[in-house]
């Protein structure tokens, strides 16, 4: 378990837990970061990155990738 | 009765290009009350009793951004006839889960799958018919963009609307199922008639909003709390994160087997684009490049060309001549003459003369935004502005600012998070527009020799007032708090189709236009019979002639306030008010107070860049003191802007109270700023010591003090629910 701002770019992981406030774990749910989801780093430009999720690509800070555990 | 339809859909699910297409040119552009989102309207095409309302772009109606917020109240208090949810078909999983909270207010709808030419171009299938009866309502296949299939989305919705079939809210797990009904059924009539299941699912994950508004009494309340925990032991999760999972797992349910992807996985050509445009080294400098571009061309060459024949051609020697003599030959008097030819014709011309500027510019704004690459932007910036406490979405507010505050100002628009759209507001006219630049080479040439230092310096303050702003503000009550995370999908690239671009642009140029216009009219007009009346020997009106008008008198009151700045005479003062209607005015202003007595003689001076003769205003205004002239210059970049920027701050805050926080924060810090400059400037200089000096120390320890300081705490949310949300 690690946050998934070390993942390694390329790599496809499964989210094992979001964290945060009620709000920010919906909404990052309602964006499709949701347990047991496959994500894959695509590119990281210092803390931040895009990410692959449900088919979409999305940027996140270094603050949301801190969030994530995978 | 016109029958209403709205039109939902996540951000790029093409719900605008379907909008325009079927409305054509009959959108009526409004704001949605209490929060700064547009509201589009219109009338369909060929079937005028149909109203179709064109919701903003969200994810989900959790109250989370105000675009959330603006579509659910919308949902929910005016219930359109029908939904016609928008869906892009090339990434049905994610855009469904709107679908899913649509399905639930029970209101009737209609899907239309978008995108479905590439769809299949990609060798995707979509199983219509059978995601159809699998969702409960009609699906129908479109291209918004080549305009096939929308007629028939829109007369499917229409004719759902008139049957007045409900929607049917998706089938989640028993155990939910089960903990929901009982909410549903302990709450029983409270819930509005229409809207049961909808509020019965928010209940269950103790949305705020919902609770407010039935507000159950203490008993149903801790009924219900203990419903829902003893569900939320059994499924070892939070209520909020149950529903999103029962949410995604229905979409799979009933996507599997009607919809087929080719190549999941594979790398597309966004993603190789991508790899190079965000890339960790080349992202700035490629960014730096295109920005470059975009500014040479609109604010450079085609812009200042724009500018010069709209100011000098078509309004100073065409139309103000032509007004006037034609005035003059109707027999009015004088006096009218003056007003509406000097007074609102040169008034609303100054703002006119910006226009086809700031139409090139938003032209290549929306065509980097149609693209796609808008969104990379933000993205790329977002590393450098969280620093101080700004979003990656303020660096276009802040770069149309430098061309002119008033579009800057509308931009601030994209930035979801309201603290940090305010922020930007309150920050983003420090960035010294173009019209600011002539007091800039005023100074420069008045004083300095024309040196070119003077404009850099202004630059670096202009930046540096926002980055020291931004922390400041940051550690202040209202904008405290845990940042938002950024998250944000980035649409795909794709070439850029000219019916989109063209709109976008136009809806800008006109908005500005009819904003700036009524503003600036307003405040000429205000400013006109200011200086062309007087109270010398009775209130008359003046002319030409030399008598001290109403605007001397005022000068002469306003200047004591800047004597601690070092330009406390009355023409200083005049020129810094009438910088409030045009930042230009100030130049034109020294021109006509001075002996130069010649308003144009001075623009033509500084355009020219010739110092030798701007040096009488910088000996009869400032007294030859450099250290004056630059605290003035300070003074003129950091206040208030002009009058059309401030009308744009309050529609864009939408609140007067923050309005005027705004307005009041800018010039308060550049009379800070300015004290500091000058007072420390002549202790060091001449070794001058007065009641001012102090000030400015004081000052000094207290921007230190903002800078490093704790930031202060925010106010705890409380739960409504009675359980404390760990915030």
């Amino acid at each position: 378990m690690m946050p998934l701002l070390f993942a390694k770019v390329g790599e496809e992981q499964t989210i094992k837990r979001v964290t945060g406030s009620p709000d920010v774990k919906k909404h990052l749910g309602d964006m499709g970061f949701t347990v047991g989801e496959r994500i894959s780093v695509l590119s990281a430009a210092g803390e931040n990155m895009i990410v692959s999720i449900k088919g979409a690509r999305v940027a996140i800070n270094g603050g949301t990738a801190r969030r994530i555990i995978v | 009765m016109a029958i209403r339809i709205a039109l939902a859909g996540n951000p790029n699910s093409g719900k605008t290009t379907l909008f325009n297409d079927l409305t054509g040119a009959n959108a009526y552009v409004g704001n949605w009350p209490g929060v700064t989102v547009e509201k589009k309207e219109g009338r369909m095409k060929k079937q005028n009793d149909v109203i179709l309302t064109d919701l903003p772009g969200i994810y989900s109606l959790s109250p989370y951004t105000p675009e959330e917020i603006v579509a659910r109240n919308y949902l929910l208090e005016q219930s359109p006839d029908a939904i016609l949810n928008i869906v892009d078909g090339t990434n049905l999983e994610r855009n469904l889960y709107l679908t899913t909270q649509l399905l639930e207010t029970g209101i009737p709808m209609v899907i239309a799958v978008n995108m479905m030419d590439v769809v299949r171009k990609n060798g995707d299938s979509i199983n219509i018919a059978e995601l159809g009866s699998r969702l409960g309502c009609k699906v129908i296949e479109i291209s918004a963009l080549k305009g096939e299939g929308t007629f028939a989305a829109a007369q499917a919705a229409v004719s759902a609307a008139k049957s007045g079939k409900k929607a049917l809210p998706p089938k989640f797990s028993d155990k939910v199922e089960s903990c929901i009904s009982q909410i549903e059924s302990s709450f029983g009539n409270m819930l509005p008639q229409s809207f049961g299941r909808w509020y019965a699912v928010k209940l269950f994950e103790r949305d705020e909003k919902a609770l407010e508004k039935l507000n159950p009494s203490g008993e149903l309340r801790s009924r219900t709390e203990k419903q829902i925990t003893d569900c939320e032991r059994e499924m070892d999760d939070d209520s909020e994160s149950i529903i999103t999972n029962e949410r995604y797992e229905f979409i799979a349910k009933t996507l599997r087997g009607c919809y087929k992807k080719k190549n999941a996985g594979g790398e597309t050509v966004s993603d190789k684009i991508d790899r190079v445009v965000t890339n960790r080294i080349l992202a700035l400098p490629i960014f730096a490049l295109v920005m470059f571009l975009v500014y040479k061309i609109s604010i450079g060459t085609i812009g200042d060309w724009t500018v010069g024949f709209m100011n000098d051609t078509l309004f100073g020697e065409w139309i103000v001549p032509a007004a006037t003599s034609g005035l003059e030959d109707l027999g009015c008097a004088s006096w009218l003459v003056g007003l509406i030819a000097d007074g609102i014709i040169g008034g609303v011309g100054a703002v006119l003369g910006f226009v086809p500027q700031l139409l090139i510019l938003f032209l290549m704004l929306s065509i980097l935004e149609d693209i796609g690459y808008m969104a990379r932007v933000a993205f790329i910036m977002d590393r450098i502005f969280r620093r101080f406490g700004l979003s990656g979405k303020s660096f276009i507010p802040m770069l149309v600012s430098s061309g002119c505050g008033v579009p800057g100002i509308m931009a601030s628009r994209t930035i979801e998070q309201e603290r940090d759209r305010r922020m930007t507001i309150m920050t983003t006219c420090f960035v010294p527009c173009g019209a600011k630049m002539p007091i800039v080479g005023l100074i420069a040439g008045a004083l300095f020799g024309g040196s070119a230092w003077v404009a850099v310096s202004a630059y670096f303050i202009g930046v540096a007032a926002v980055v020291v702003s931004g922390i400041i503000l940051k550690k202040t009550k209202p904008f405290t708090g845990e940042p938002a995370p950024f998250v944000m999908e980035l649409p795909a690239y794709h070439a850029p189709t000219a019916v989109n671009i063209l709109r976008a642009t136009w809806e800008r140029g006109w908005s500005f236009i009819k904003r700036a216009g009524t503003v600036i009219v307003a405040a000429s007009i205000v400013i006109w019979v200011l200086n062309s009346l007087t109270f010398e020997g009775g209130l008359h009106y003046i002319g030409e002639g030399d008598e001290k008008s109403l605007l001397n008198a005022i000068g002469e009151v306003i200047a004591v306030v800047f004597k601690p700045l070092g330009f406390g005479n009355w023409q200083a003062a005049v020129a810094t008010v009438l910088g409030l209607v045009a930042k230009e005015e100030v130049v034109g202003t020294f021109g006509s107070l001075t002996s130069m007595a010649n308003a144009d003689l001075a623009m033509e001076l500084v355009e020219a860049g010739d110092s030798s003769k701007l040096t009488l205003i910088g000996q009869e205004i400032f007294g030859g003191s450099g250290l004056a002239a630059y605290s003035f210059m300070i003074f003129n970049l950091l206040c208030a802007p002009c009058f059309a920027a401030m009308g744009a701050i309050k529609r864009e805050m939408n609140n007067s109270k923050w309005t005027f926080a705004a307005i009041g924060y800018m010039c308060g810090f550049a009379y800070i700023v300015s004290l500091i400059v000058y007072r420390l400037g002549m202790l060091f200089t001449e070794g001058s010591f007065t009641v001012s000096t102090a000030a400015a120390f004081i000052a000094v320890a207290a921007l230190i003090w903002l800078l490093v300081r704790r930031p202060s705490k925010s106010v705890k949310v409380k739960s409504a629910a009675g359980v404390t949300a760990d915030a």
